[in-house]
């Protein structure tokens, strides 16, 4: 209860006096000069004396129906005297001991209306919205704080919970400027709708508002910083998720402020989602800054394809253009982040889009044609050269239907040299067990020991790299990392930078050694980069007798990872697409590529003719004869697998762009121009074909774990690992494929905040 | 003449499929003889023949030839009889008429080579869209 209403209410009392008719009446009485001294502010009479309307309540009724819980939400309680059961609104239920009350009256359907709360960050309980009534306890308190106690019994829907709420609200909305009309965070304001819900209708501030300084948190959030109602969800964000002690406050009383303590941009590449956990308008996307209102969005569940994590996302689109990305829940994967590159990448979906088939004429300029002639010229080069010279290329961002026809075509043209780029010339793609995340991205969180072989995951997965910053920050596992000097948010031991260092464990000589062996669960990562060594065997061979020794594969835990690098790159290795001949590209006199930007094509014969098909003009396009446009992840259905094997799917948002088509219906219409016709002409058909190839690509959102451990009998490699350092694998961790590439966004954030 | 013919009132519906044909028949004829007229109203001498446009009324009359409920064949014959009115009154500009009977359902581009023959299904949509 505010001071103002304890002395108004005094002052009333004096000169109204104890009529209750007055108070709602109060023009009709007496004619005393005094009373326009008085001033309503509280717009629901009942509140004024909510403890006297408690008291006159008639005999309690009978409890309520059971309601759902909030979101679907359920808990699982190990033990059964664990279990305590509390009241909420008078209906029983049943929770486990050190749940907040908060979240057991989540349990019960009841949703507390709160701003500092976040259910994935610690408990500040500085912004007091969340304020129930208990019985037997003096005052209203703070749900997301106190400790739910057996036998406790919580009213959330009393008038002195309301009355709570209310001040609360007034006291937040003295200092928050009313422009809500310009604001981004418009009708998805936290704020916004709790203030209609539980605010008062008027208010009685006449003083000048506080204001402060926007803080430069560089190109991807936009600061508003008079609206902060100071919650602090960022900050915790900061320093618990992203593992970056970048933001922090200053100040007290009125003074206080968020900020970075010095003039410095935030460097974390998750730092988006402080755009999504702020509740009012103070954090707010730089590039999605009045654009577009949240209502005239469509939102299309999807995938994203940046990196091979394939975290959940929602692309808005408003007509034919995406307006942004959100994150979208996947407790197995991105929990409910995304990281910058994920969110921010596509205005790359609007700039250097191909829209025509084109043919590259005798002087070197390229020519839109029609598809018809397009796919004739590509099937007539195709006829004109030996089967064993066509060699096809599927990109970092094909889905796995395309890389399926793909694959099929050239089958039939009577060439296997088709692969994935980034898998290298001479993937192993017999055991699943040996490309992927065995022990999957939330079993991560049970690991206590991390080897980090060649892999930096803050650029190369950074949802990953949260999940061990997560486990880190709660068990203090312990991390190595061998490979050249990186940035890391979190402690770790810079064991080597090479081959060397790993022979060295192997072997039992390093004193990180001890760490690993006394691991209940160690997990070792070994980076897709390294599959482009040529003494990738032996490297793979090393590390498999490493974890032998550490025991890190066992029946009830595979400690064995790889962490991939593109989103193509597990379904293309369980449809088989390795390879016949390591130098298959020397010879080659027809090349397919299908999206594939980052082959050398240095050394490709300079009288081979090249198909890029693909929705970017990026480098593959430079040393092609034949352009054939098709639509990017955001426009088409396409299945992919993550790097833990679990299979999602893209959904068309936005139409394709100019006279693109599907991936597999050019791959489909081209081998019909050929005259090797495929037998599938619908999406579904190419599934059927998928099936019988990789079961698991057609079991959306499951992850399928590999069968077969690595260590299950795999021919002795006769390699020897040479002395060459690990390298690194993303150069640059805003630009990685040609959306990104192509993206203004991601260009001005590799300039800003990538270290020199 | 086509003044009067629009205050006569809406003929009593036909009691019988037969009787529906038959004033259908009438209708055809009728709309057979108001083609000269319409050949020199519009000067559709140098775009077509009055045969071609005889066969083009068959054809959008044949569209229907399924409809066995005299009642709305009654409804189709009228919705012709406003659009032969409309027609013969110059109630329309030269542009409608090529539009809709001379040039047809098939548009201006027409593709009359031999090279999709023998495509197929999948290939022919393709070259269209890409949403099939």
């Amino acid at each position: 209860m505010g001071l103002g209403l304890l002395a108004l209410r005094a002052s009333r009392t004096s000169l109204l006096g104890r009529s209750s008719s007055a108070i709602s009446r109060p023009g009709f009485e007496s004619g005393n000069p005094n009373f326009n001294l008085v001033r309503w502010i509280i717009s629901t009479p009942e509140l004024q004396k909510p403890e006297a309307a408690t008291a006159s309540e008639p005999a309690a009724p009978p409890p309520p129906p059971p309601r759902t819980p909030v979101g679907g939400a359920r808990v699982h309680i190990e033990k059964p005297e664990d279990a305590i059961e509390v009241f909420v609104d008078g209906y029983p239920v049943k929770v486990p001991k050190g749940m907040t009350v908060l979240q057991a009256c989540e349990l019960a359907g009841v949703d507390i209306p709160r701003f500092c709360y976040h259910n994935r960050l610690s408990i500040a309980g500085n912004c007091r919205m969340c304020l129930v009534e208990v019985e037997k306890s003096p005052k209203p308190v703070a749900s997301c704080a106190m400790p739910a106690l057996p036998g406790m019994k919580i009213k959330t829907d009393t008038p002195i919970a309301k009355k709570a709420r209310e001040g609360v609200m007034e006291f937040l909305l003295m200092n928050h400027p009313l422009d809500c009309p310009i604001c981004d965070q418009g009708g998805e304001c936290d704020l916004q709708d709790q203030s209609m819900a539980f605010g008062s209708d008027r208010g009685r501030f006449t003083e000048m508002k506080r204001s402060v300084v926007d803080k430069n948190l560089g190109p991807l959030v936009k600061t508003v910083m008079t609206r902060c109602i100071q919650c602090t969800r960022c900050v915790r964000f900061a320093t618990e998720v992203a593992g970056v002690e970048d933001l922090g406050m200053l100040g007290r009383g009125s003074g206080e402020e968020i900020g970075t303590y010095v003039e410095k941009l935030m460097s974390s590449e998750l730092s988006g989602n402080v755009i999504d956990i702020c509740p009012v308008g103070a954090l707010t996307s730089k590039p999605f800054a009045f654009k577009a209102r949240n209502w005239e969005l469509k939102g299309t569940e999807s995938i994203d394809v940046t990196d091979a994590v394939g975290s959940n996302i929602r692309i808005d689109s408003r007509g034919p253009e995406v307006m942004r990305i959100t994150p979208r829940l996947n407790e197995d994967i991105n929990e409910e982040w995304i990281s910058d590159k994920t969110r921010f990448c596509y205005d790359g979906l609007k700039r250097q889009r191909l829209n025509d088939p084109m043919i590259r004429g005798p002087d070197g300029r390229f020519k839109s044609v029609s598809w018809r002639d397009a796919l004739a010229v590509v099937a007539e080069a195709a006829h004109q050269v030996t089967p064993e010279e066509i060699v096809g290329i599927a990109g970092k961002l094909s889905d796995a239907e395309s890389m399926m026809v793909l694959k099929d075509l050239l089958n039939k043209m009577g060439s296997n040299n088709v692969w994935c780029e980034g898998n290298g010339m001479n993937p192993q793609a017999d055991l699943r067990s040996g490309y992927l995340m065995n022990s999957s991205i939330s079993g991560l969180e049970k690991a206590d020991v991390f080897l980090l072989v060649g892999t930096q995951p803050r650029v190369e997965a950074p949802m990953v790299n949260a999940r061990i910053c997560k486990t880190i920050r709660a068990t203090k596992a312990k991390v190595g990392y061998i490979g050249p000097p990186a940035e890391f948010n979190y402690d770790h031991q810079h064991l080597g930078s090479g081959p060397q260092t790993l022979q060295e464990i192997a072997e039992g000589r390093h004193p990180f050694c001890s760490a690993l062996l006394s691991a209940k669960n160690p997990a070792i990562i070994v980076g897709a980069g390294l599959f482009e060594r040529k003494d990738k065997d032996a490297i793979f061979s090393t590390i498999e007798s490493i974890a032998k020794q550490a025991k890190a594969v066992r029946s009830d835990w595979n400690g064995l990872n790889v962490l991939l690098l593109n989103a193509a790159q597990a379904a293309a290795l369980d449809l088989g697409l390795v390879p016949e001949s390591e130098n298959a590209l020397e010879t080659a006199k027809f090349v397919y590529l299908m999206g594939a930007d980052d082959v050398d094509l240095e050394k490709l014969p300079s009288d081979a003719f090249v198909v890029y098909q693909g929705h970017h003009g990026d480098k593959g396009v430079y040393r092609s004869n034949v352009i054939l446009p098709s639509s990017a992840f955001s426009e088409k259905e396409g299945t992919y697998e993550n790097t833990e094997g679990c299979t999602q799917q893209t959904l068309p948002a936005v139409p394709t762009v100019g006279d693109a088509r599907d991936d597999w219906k050019i791959l489909r219409a081209l081998s019909e121009v050929s005259g090797l016709r495929l037998n599938y002409t619908t999406l579904g058909g190419v599934r059927t074909r998928i099936s019988t190839v990789a079961p698991n690509l057609v079991h959306m959102d499951e992850r399928e774990p590999a069968s077969f451990s690595a260590t299950l009998a795999k021919p002795e490699t006769q390699q020897k690992m040479s002395k060459e350092d690990f390298g690194v694998a993303v150069e640059n961790f805003y630009m990685t494929d040609a959306i990104t590439r192509a993206s203004k966004i991601m260009a001005q954030c590799s300039a800003s905040l990538l270290k020199k | 003449m086509a003044f009067t013919m629009r205050a006569v009132k809406v003929p009593p519906n036909s009691s019988s499929l037969e009787e529906a044909r038959k004033r259908t028949f009438d209708f055809f004829r009728s709309a057979c003889r108001s083609i000269p007229s319409v050949m020199e109203i519009y000067n559709l001498y140098d775009v077509t023949t009055a045969a071609q446009l005889r066969s083009s009324i068959a054809s959008q009359i044949r569209q229907n030839a399924s409809i066995t409920n005299p009642k709305v064949i009654d409804m189709l014959l009228f919705k012709g009889m406003e659009e032969l009115n409309n027609i013969v009154e110059h109630a329309k500009q030269r542009h409608h008429i090529i539009g809709q009977y001379v040039v047809g359902n098939e548009g201006l581009v027409q593709d009359v080579g031999t090279k999709d023959l023998r495509a197929s299904d999948f290939l022919k949509k393709f070259y269209s869209t890409n949403y099939f």
